[in-house]
C-alpha cells in the first residue's frame, strides 16, 4: 500500500463527490431495491446507499453484463454486411465494492485476459473503470452466510482498489492506492485532508478488518485439489450434496467469479444480433450435444463440476480457488445448498 | 477492438461436394472475402473452426482440408440433430454454392506435428470423424512433406461403401507406394470388393508395430472404444496413442467455459489430446 496522504468527506456530502465523479464518466453504485441492494449506474446522487451489507447481484455485470451484442445484422434480401458492435466507453467508477468482490475481478482478470486469448470487452471495460473499495461495517456482524476469511480475504482488506473507502462516524475516509486513485483523489476539490488521527483510524481498521469475523476452516489451495480430484467419483458424497437442487442456476448467476456464457443469434423483425448471455453450468442442457449425448445428466454431476471447477480445476489452471466466500450463492439458494459446508464436508469425505 | 476472437470473417462457400449416398455429409469449400484474412488464416492438421450463419449461430467444425492447399478451407459437416434438426449444420446444409457464411479460426491444437516428425504414422479413422486425419494424411503425402515422416499405415471404415468419405482420393492412395491403406466396410454390397470387417478387427490383422510409431484414433465412441484395446495388446504407450475429443463449445477460445473438463479446456487445451493426458482428467466427458 503506497502512503498517499488520506482524504475525506463528510457522508452526509457525498452528494457532491458523486457529482464530481458523474462529471467525469459514469458513476457506479450501490442502490436500494425492492429485495436488496444492488450496483447501478447512479443518475441521481440521492440513489446512492451505501448503508448496505453487500449487494444481492455481484458486480460482475459492470464488466460482464448479463447479456451483451457482439455484432447487429439484418436478414434477408435488404441484409447489410453485419456490424460489430464497437464499445465506446466512458471512465467508470464502480463505487463501494467490498474487498471480497474486489478479489473476485482479480480472479476473473486471470480467466478474461491475463491467461490464454484477451476476452476484449471484459478488458476493455476493466481498463475504462476505477474500482474504489469498501470496507464492511466492523461494527456489525458479518452475514451468517459468508466465509471469505476462509479464503484469505479480510473484511477490510484494500488490495485490488484503487480507492479504498473505510467509514468513520459520519465520515468516509479515502485512501489513494494505486497512482491512478491517488491522481483522481487529488482533483477532488471538495474531499478535505484527513488528519493524523484519521491516519491510524484508516490503518488500525484495515488491520482489524483481518481478525476473523465470517464462516472459517482451514483451506489450502493445493490440498483441497487434490482432495477434489481423489474424491470426484465418489458418488455418494456428490449425491448427498446436490439434494434437493433444482438445477435452477441462481448460485451462478449471482456469483461474482462464475464466468460460463452462451453465445447465441436472436432476431426479431428481421433485426438480429449475435449476442453473449450468461450461462450456468448447472442447466441440464450445458453440455447436451446435437446428437443427444449429455456428459452430464445427473444433478450431482453438474453441481461436481460447479464445485470442482471452483475448488480444483481453477487451482490447477490458474492457481487460485475461483470462489472468494462472498456467500451469496448460500444466501440465493431455494434449498439452501450452502458451497461451504460442501467444502468442508469434502475436507471429511 | 481489432482483433476481436469473437467476429467471424467472411468467406463463401466456393465448393460443396455431396460425400455420401445419404446425402446428409457435404464438403463445403470456402474462399477469404479478404485476403488479409487468407493470409491469417495460418493452420495446421487436427484444428478447427467455428462456422457461423448468423440468425442460426456457430458450430465448431474440424479443418478438413490441409494447409498444403493453399486459396481455400475445407469442411465436412454432418447434418446433425438427433431430435431437432441442428440449427446451424442444417442450414448449412440447405446452403447453395456462392453463398457467404462466417468463419472464425483456426482454433485450438493441431496434431503434435513436431512430435510425429520422423516416427511411423498409423492414422485409424471410422465413419465421418475421419476429416481431420484427411487433412493429416494429405500434409504429410505433400511432397515437400513426406521425407520428414516414416511409414504411414491408414485403416479406414465405414458403415458400408456408400458412407465413405473422400472416395477419388482414397482410391489415390491406394495407388501409391509411400502409403499403406486398408479401406474396410462393416457390410459390403454387390459392387464392393474391398475388405469387410469392423476397424478393431482390422486393426488387429494388420498389426503394426509400436515401434518408433504413433496410432492417431478418430471415430464414434464404439470404435474408439473396441479399437484401443487393440492398440494397447500390440504395445503402443499411451503417450504415443492420440485422439481428438468431442465436447459442446460455444466460444472456441477457452472462455466460455462450456467444454470444460477438469482442468482443460477442450477448445483450447485441445481437441488432440494423447491417451496418456486423458487419463489425467476426470472422467467427464
Ligand atoms: C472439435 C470439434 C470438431 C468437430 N468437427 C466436426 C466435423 O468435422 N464435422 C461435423 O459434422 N461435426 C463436427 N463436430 C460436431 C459439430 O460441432 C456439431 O455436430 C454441431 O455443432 C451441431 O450444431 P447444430 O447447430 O447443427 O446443432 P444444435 O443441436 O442445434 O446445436 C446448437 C449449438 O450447440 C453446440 N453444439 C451442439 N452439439 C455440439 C457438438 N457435438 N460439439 C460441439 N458443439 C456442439 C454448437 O454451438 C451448436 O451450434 C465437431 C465438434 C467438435 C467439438
Ligand atoms: S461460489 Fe458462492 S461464495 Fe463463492 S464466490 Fe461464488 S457466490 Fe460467492
Ligand atoms: S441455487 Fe441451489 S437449487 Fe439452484 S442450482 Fe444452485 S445449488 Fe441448485
Ligand atoms: S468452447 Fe468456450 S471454453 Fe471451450
Amino acid at each position: 500500500m503506497s502512503d498517499s496522504a488520506l482524504k475525506k468527506i463528510a457522508i452526509d456530502k457525498i452528494n457532491d463527490l458523486a457529482a464530481a465523479l458523474m462529471q467525469k464518466g459514469t458513476l457506479i453504485a450501490p442502490v436500494r431495491e425492492e429485495k436488496g441492494s444492488n450496483f447501478r449506474e447512479i443518475k441521481n446522487p440521492q440513489d446512492i446507499y451505501l448503508d448496505y451489507d453487500n449487494t444481492l447481484l455481484s458486480p460482475k455485470n459492470i464488466f460482464f453484463p448479463q447479456m451483451e451484442d457482439f455484432v447487429n445484422y439484418q436478414l434477408g434480401k435488404d441484409a447489410t454486411p453485419a456490424k460489430p458492435v464497437e464499445l465506446n466507453l466512458k471512465p467508470a467508477f464502480l463505487f463501494g465494492v467490498r474487498p471480497c468482490d474486489v478479489r473476485s475481478f482479480a480472479i476473473m482478470d486471470t480467466h478474461f485476459y491475463a491467461v490464454g486469448i484477451i476476452d476484449p470487452y471484459w478488458k476493455a471495460r476493466r481498463d475504462a473503470t476505477t474500482i474504489i473499495g469498501y470496507a464492511f461495517d466492523l461494527s456489525k456482524p458479518a452475514d451468517p452466510a459468508d466465509f471469505y476469511n476462509t479464503l484469505g480475504i479480510g473484511a477490510a482488506d484494500p488490495e485490488g482498489s484503487d480507492i479504498f473507502m473505510v467509514k468513520k462516524d459520519k465520515e468516509l475516509l479515502l485512501k489513494g492506492i494505486t497512482p491512478q486513485g491517488e491522481a483522481l483523489l487529488n482533483g477532488l476539490t471538495m474531499l478535505a485532508a484527513g488528519n493524523a488521527a484519521d491516519e491510524k483510524y484508516f490503518t488500525e481498521y484495515v488491520k482489524k478488518g483481518k481478525e476473523p469475523r465470517t464462516r472459517m476452516m482451514c483451506l489450502d489451495d493445493k490440498t483441497i485439489a487434490k482432495k477434489y480430484e481423489q474424491i470426484f467419483e465418489n458418488t455418494e458424497y456428490w449425491t448427498r450434496m446436490a439434494d434437493g437442487c433444482l438445477s435452477c442456476g441462481i448460485c451462478t448467476f449471482v456469483c461474482p467469479t462464475c464466468y460460463c456464457f452462451d453465445i447465441c443469434d436472436e432476431d426479431i423483425f428481421r433485426q438480429g444480433a449475435r449476442r453473449r448471455i450468461w450461462d450456468a453450468c448447472m442447466f441440464t442442457d450445458f453440455t447436451l450435444e446435437a446428437s443427444g449425448h449429455n456428459p452430464r445428466t445427473k444433478v450431482y454431476q453438474r453441481l461436481r463440476q460447479k464445485v470442482c471447477h471452483k475448488y480444483s480445476f481453477s487451482v490447477r489452471k490458474y492457481d487460485v480457488i475461483s470462489c472468494v466466500g462472498c456467500g451469496r450463492c448460500t444466501r440465493s439458494c431455494p434449498v439452501n445448498i450452502d458451497i461451504y459446508s460442501i467444502v468442508s464436508e469434502a475436507m471429511k469425505a | 477492438m481489432s482483433n476481436n476472437p469473437y467476429i467471424p470473417m467472411p468467406v463463401k462457400i466456393d465448393k460443396i461436394i455431396n460425400e455420401v449416398d445419404t446425402n446428409d455429409i457435404k464438403t463445403f469449400r470456402l474462399t477469404f472475402l479478404n485476403k488479409e484474412d487468407e493470409e491469417k488464416f495460418k493452420y495446421l492438421p487436427g484444428q478447427f473452426s467455428e462456422l457461423s450463419i448468423y440468425g442460426k449461430g456457430e458450430s465448431p467444425i474440424g479443418i478438413a482440408s490441409s494447409p498444403t492447399e493453399p486459396g481455400y478451407v475445407e469442411f465436412t459437416v454432418q447434418r446433425a440433430g438427433a431430435i431437432v434438426p441442428g440449427l446451424v449444420t442444417a442450414s448449412l446444409h440447405d446452403l447453395d454454392e456462392g453463398a457467404q457464411i462466417g468463419l472464425r479460426g483456426p482454433l485450438g491444437k493441431s496434431w503434435p506435428i513436431e512430435f510425429l516428425e520422423k516416427k511411423n504414422i498409423v492414422v485409424v479413422g471410422g465413419g465421418f470423424a475421419f476429416t481431420t486425419l484427411r487433412s493429416l494424411i494429405n500434409y504429410m503425402l505433400h511432397k515437400d512433406n513426406r521425407s520428414r515422416f516414416g511409414e504411414i499405415t491408414v485403416v479406414y471404415g465405414a458403415r458400408n461403401p456408400g458412407l465413405l468419405l473422400y472416395k477419388e482420393e482414397l482410391a489415390a492412395w491406394e495407388n501409391r507406394d509411400d502409403i499403406k491403406t486398408i479401406i474396410t466396410v462393416d457390410k459390403g454390397n454387390d459392387t464392393w470388393k474391398g475388405r469387410e470387417g469392423f476397424v478393431p478387427a482390422v486393426c488387429k490383422d494388420v498389426a503394426p508395430s509400436p515401434q518408433n510409431a504413433v496410432a492417431v484414433i478418430c471415430g464414434p465412441p464404439v470404435m474408439i472404444k473396441f479399437t484401443l484395446p487393440v492398440f494397447y495388446d500390440l504395445k503402443f504407450a499411451k503417450e504415443n496413442i492420440l485422439t481428438s475429443l468431442e465436447m459442446r463449445m460455444k466460444c472456441g477460445i477457452g472462455k466460455c467455459g462450456r467444454c470444460n473438463v477438469g482442468s482443460k479446456y477442450v477448445c483450447n487445451d485441445g481437441p488432440v489430446f494423447s491417451m496418456a493426458e486423458l487419463e489425467e482428467l476426470p472422467r467427464d466427458f
